[in-house]
């Protein structure tokens, strides 16, 4: 029979399980709560700093067998998350937006709205409050790869953005007619990005991901002077082409001070869905590469595939079944991700203070 | 990271704007200074002299100048409010670093002959 134990040696013992991604054990980080030790029963909650953290059930099981080697017969271990707001300074137009990442590439057609979708998707099925917004003002499909097209409406005088498959979204393919183009200078430009975040009801949100047209023009700048991003994400297909573009997009955020949450290569490779035979019709590996160069974090890979776009033309993105090739890649880039943010998270400093 | 301000002063004492930076480093801008090196579109048009905005009432002259408040843009830059009604200066954190007039930062960027003593 072991000798009565505290709830220091159960924290002792749980200071071995270390946050692979913080690279602190889960004590020191704060993450262990709600501590309830027994007489042969030891409960706590672990809370991570999101809920779409890659390595949760790793660190729930760790856990477990820490506190079971001190002895204890019964170790119930509750996960549970609150995201952590990773940007620096006052965050006025949007306060409860904890996070906001850009979704960007250098050049057009990479499937940056597609991929921005489906991180929205990916980290709302894993359990965060998300919203979407389209700053694709010449070309927004955010919509159309949602399924969405009931409008918003005004309630209190502010913008109430309709909800498909949890998310909260906008776009500025709600306020034109179909056929109709945006044909705006800069001005136009900057006052619809002001609006698109302060005139809008957000509300709680772990994470805002943003849609940027391609291209590091108006639009990006307007967004990196009215608010301080939590982070950029970088979108580009395998080929040297593609990526000499986005280092450009790359050195565009360097430059005005937003952290590189990473790199995704999209279209990375085909996958035949008659043989199963993979071509890298792309190129492959050419967006690894320029994250290791860059010094930059690699997201992952997404496979081209004909079902991908079928989905986003019916509106019916595919992160929404993780059973599928493209569906995985999706859940783990958004958790590759949100591991990153919370990374961020923990380095920012208090912020500016200005008196 | 790059450098950035930890804490900004606006009434730093001696009519300068004071910044503590990220390295520890310590910067005190003399208002004037500051305000003549404002990197706006206009103050460079005016080639060299800084553009003032006449207030409602100039014949009662102008108020002695000072910061009357400063914003943060985005991560990298900071936009200061002047009291001769200018601001369109958005002074990015490393041009305003760059403009440091201590002694140490002087010599480090003159003449790069220049021995350490």
């Amino acid at each position: 029979m072991p000798n009565k134990i505290s709830a220091q040696d159960v924290l002792n013992a749980l200071r071995s399980v270390q946050d692979p991604d913080l690279r602190r054990d889960i004590v020191s980080l704060g993450f262990v709560k709600d501590l309830e030790v027994g007489d042969s029963r030891v409960v706590f909650t672990i809370q991570l700093t999101t809920p779409a953290c890659p390595v949760r059930d790793q660190m729930a099981a760790a856990a477990r067998q820490a506190v079971e080697a001190l002895g204890v017969r019964d170790v119930q271990v509750r996960m549970t998350s609150q995201v952590v707001s990773a940007s620096t300074g006052r965050n006025q137009l949007i306060p409860q937006v904890k996070n906001t990442v850009a979704v960007a590439s250098g050049k057009g057609g990479v499937g940056k709205s597609t991929v921005a979708a489906n991180l929205a998707i990916a980290l709302h099925r894993a359990g965060a409050k998300v919203g979407l917004m389209d700053t694709d003002v010449y070309g927004p499909s955010v919509p159309t790869l949602m399924g969405g097209s009931s409008p918003p409406h005004v309630v209190e005088g502010k913008l109430e953005p309709p909800v498909e498959y949890g998310i909260k979204i906008i776009s500025m393919a709600y306020f034109l007619p179909k056929d109709e183009a945006v044909i705006w200078r800069g001005p136009m430009l900057h006052k619809t990005i002001q609006q698109f975040l302060g005139e809008v009801r957000w509300g709680d949100l772990d994470y805002l991901i943003m849609d940027l047209p391609p291209g590091t023009g108006d639009i990006q700048l307007s967004l990196a002077q009215t608010i301080p991003l939590t982070g950029a994400v970088i979108v580009s297909t395998p080929q040297d082409l593609a990526l000499t573009v986005a280092s450009k997009a790359i050195a565009m955020f360097k430059k005005l001070n937003v952290p590189i949450l990473g790199l995704i290569e999209n279209m990375s490779y085909h996958v035949c869905s008659q043989c199963g035979h993979r071509e890298d019709i792309f190129g492959h590996g050419g967006a690894r590469e320029a994250a290791n160069r860059l010094a930059c974090p690699f997201l992952g890979e997404i496979p081209l595939d004909v079902n991908v776009r079928i989905q986003s033309d019916n509106g019916k993105p595919v992160a929404l079944d993780d059973a599928t090739l493209y569906g995985k890649a999706f859940q783990e880039i958004a958790g590759a991700l949100a591991a990153q943010i919370s990374i961020a998270g923990y380095r920012v400093d208090q912020g500016i203070s200005i008196e | 990271m790059p450098v950035a301000p930890k804490k900004i002063k606006l009434a730093a004492g001696d009519g300068t704007l004071a910044v503590e930076w990220s390295d520890g480093h310590l910067s005190a801008y003399p208002y004037r200074y500051l305000r003549d090196h404002c990197p706006c579109a206009t103050c460079g048009e005016s080639g060299g002299a800084p553009h003032t905005d006449p207030g409602p009432f100039p014949i009662l002259g102008q108020k002695p100048l000072r910061p009357e408040r400063a914003e943060l843009v985005g991560r990298y830059a900071l936009q200061i409010f002047w009291s001769d009604n200018h601001s369109s200066g958005i002074y990015g954190f490393d041009y305003l670093r760059e403009l440091c007039p201590c002694a140490e930062c002087r010599t480090r960027s003159s003449d790069p002959k220049v021995e350490s003593l």
